[in-house]
């Protein structure tokens, strides 16, 4: 009898703590899919309205523009900084995890350091950096900076996606004639897909949601969608409809990308050997 | 380990050839992140010092000042400058033991109810991370609106409440919470998994024993969670000290600075008020109270431990 009084009370307790959340979560699914909605979370009629800024125009400050190229502008913005990520990330991670050099260690501990110091902190002396480089307000320069913050940790994942993979493989490689280079590209790229989409969703999924470097870097001209529900909250007259419809639109194409990619992925040759044989 | 290796390799290449393509793969294998952590991270660490020392406004102009903009931080010439920082200690002090404490609590919570039930709850709490900061920002913005439009005024007005005015009342505590979740929903992931691995005898032994779940948790499961708890206390306190965005979204600092920590601060007086020189040497404030407790870090964890060396070298 005494356990299941205290069952109830951990429910109770656990409760009480995501009824807010649930509130918020509700209210937000609630918004989109309605024309008003009453008492916080109970939907008034079911309607579609708010999804009407697929097909019309949206303010952006004072001008209009449309969904679409912000959305373009949004993702060539996070697969540029996805594919540098990727590249960058297991060129080094492989060089960490396979070849012995001078000031290994210490290249290891300052990836870590610099993983703890969050290079947001630093975002005024980037913002003058790439204005005297020239590359303020283009999207391929904030998304390389943006894709630095997230070098750091992924060198130090790819090392660990590196260091499961046997060295007799490598070893055999060589043996038949590969460089290092060919190594990499030929035998240990395919050997670790799995990470590969790891990677890339890392780099791709932090450009996608961030905020202050789209937002600080590339003001005004180049709008991106972070951007965009941001300067809507903004207005005078706030349509909370609208921005959750937008900020649903928004959160959607990481979902599809994750479940692609996973798709794609998940059949890595791990076990079968160089993948030739 | 290197001659053990050589032994089997075939004897084609001479010594020195060798090791001048080992410099050379090493030499294509690490440029692209060495560059790109020197441009993004090093020159921009040199770069904030320098600018700290001028008065760089918007039309970015500049001329070195001296210690100028130091002096109006450390003399308390700046009168916004005690108030910051006694928002920063409250940001601190509060969010820091809620994220550990209720990740705590909600990682034993969940353990002890049925799985169906504990995914859902773990669901609800994990999903912060999972949303943009934008979209976070604009829950939090929306669900405690003044007016009769907020999600929980409007709640309120079906008991007969009049609307209450969330971010006048108690703006601290709105950001407090907005970041405490935040830092819950990671501590906890990290935290159930780290109950998950811990051997089932140990807590039947002592239920057998007739502890309590209090007991168990104090005794037990606590102390075997050690490890854990401190990474994520070391994590959250370096993020929460310079973490900036979800206030900025929330709140932007006001109303009249009432929830500007340090780091919003730095951002606000160089993008906002565009007086660049002084944001940056808010930021070398910043960057150096980093650094020290890094070092400090450093020392409580050991460097050594997290480094490993690969198993075998060719």
């Amino acid at each position: 009898m005494k356990k299941i009084f205290d069952k109830w009370i951990i429910y109770i307790i656990l409760s009480l703590i995501a009824i807010p959340f649930l509130i918020m979560y509700t209210a937000f699914f609630a918004q989109v899919f309605s024309k008003g909605i009453s008492l916080g979370v109970i939907p008034q009629k079911l309607s579609f309205s708010n999804f009407s800024f697929l097909w019309s125009t949206i303010p952006w400050g004072l001008e209009k523009t449309r969904i679409w190229g912000i959305f373009l502008n949004t993702l060539l913005f996070a697969s540029v900084s996805g594919f540098a990520v990727t590249i960058v990330c297991t060129l080094t991670g492989y060089a960490l995890s396979r070849i012995e050099f001078r000031g290994r260690d210490f290249f290891l501990s300052m990836q870590l350091i610099l993983h703890a110091v969050s290079g947001q902190i630093l975002l005024i002396a980037i913002f003058f950096l790439l204005f005297y480089t020239k590359l303020l307000y283009k999207i391929p320069g904030v998304a390389l900076a943006r894709a630095s913050l997230e070098i750091p940790l992924g060198v130090w994942m790819a090392k660990g996606f590196f260091d499961t993979i046997p060295w007799d493989i490598e070893r055999s490689a060589m043996i038949d004639g590969c460089t290092r280079f060919q190594v990499w590209y030929k035998i240990f790229l395919p050997l670790i897909k799995p990470g590969i989409g790891a990677l890339f969703i890392w780099g791709f999924l932090f450009a996608w949601h961030d905020f202050i470097y789209v937002y600080t870097l590339l003001p005004g001209t180049v709008p991106l969608l972070s951007t965009l529900v941001q300067s809507l909250l903004a207005t005078e007259v706030v349509d909370y409809g609208i921005i959750a419809a937008i900020s649903l639109f928004y959160m959607l194409p990481p979902l599809f990308l994750f479940v692609f990619l996973q798709k794609a992925l998940m059949k890595a040759p791990i076990m079968g050997g160089k993948g030739i044989a | 380990m290197t001659a053990k290796i050589e032994k089997h390799s075939p004897d084609i290449l001479t010594e020195r050839k060798r090791s001048f393509l080992k410099i050379n793969s090493l030499w294509y294998f690490l440029s692209p992140s060495v560059l790109l952590v020197t441009f993004f991270y090093f020159i921009p660490f040199l770069l904030v010092f320098i600018i700290a020392f001028t008065n760089m406004d918007q039309k970015f102009n500049w001329q070195f000042v001296g210690l100028i903009n130091f002096l109006k931080l450390f003399a308390f010439k700046d009168p916004l400058i005690p108030r910051i920082i006694r928002n920063t200690i409250i940001y601190i002090i509060s969010t820091l033991p809620l994220t550990i404490v209720g990740a705590l609590f909600i990682s034993l919570l969940t353990m002890r109810i049925n799985r169906t039930a504990s995914i859902f709850f773990k669901t609800v709490f994990f999903f912060p991370r999972l949303v943009p900061p934008v979209v976070w920002g604009f829950l939090w913005m929306w669900s405690f609106e003044g007016t009769r439009y907020g999600v929980f005024n409007s709640i309120l007005e079906g008991f007969g409440v009049s609307p209450i005015h969330w971010f006048i009342e108690s703006p601290m505590l709105i950001v407090i919470c907005a970041n405490g979740f935040l830092g819950i929903s990671l501590a906890t992931l990290i935290f159930t998994s780290a109950i998950a691995s811990i051997p089932k005898d140990y807590t039947w032994a002592a239920e057998i024993d007739g502890a309590s779940f209090w007991q168990t948790s104090r005794f037990i499961i606590i102390p075997l969670l050690k490890w854990p708890i401190m990474t994520m206390t070391a994590w959250h306190l370096m993020s929460f000290i310079n973490s900036y965005v979800y206030i900025f979204l929330i709140t932007g600092g006001g109303p009249y600075h009432a929830t500007e920590v340090w780091a919003l601060y730095g951002y606000n007086s160089a993008f906002k008020n565009h007086q660049y020189g002084y944001g940056s040497s808010i930021t070398v404030v910043l960057v150096i109270i980093n650094l020290i407790l890094l070092v400090v870090l450093l020392k409580i964890f050991g460097m050594r431990r997290m480094i490993e060396r690969s198993r075998i070298e060719v």
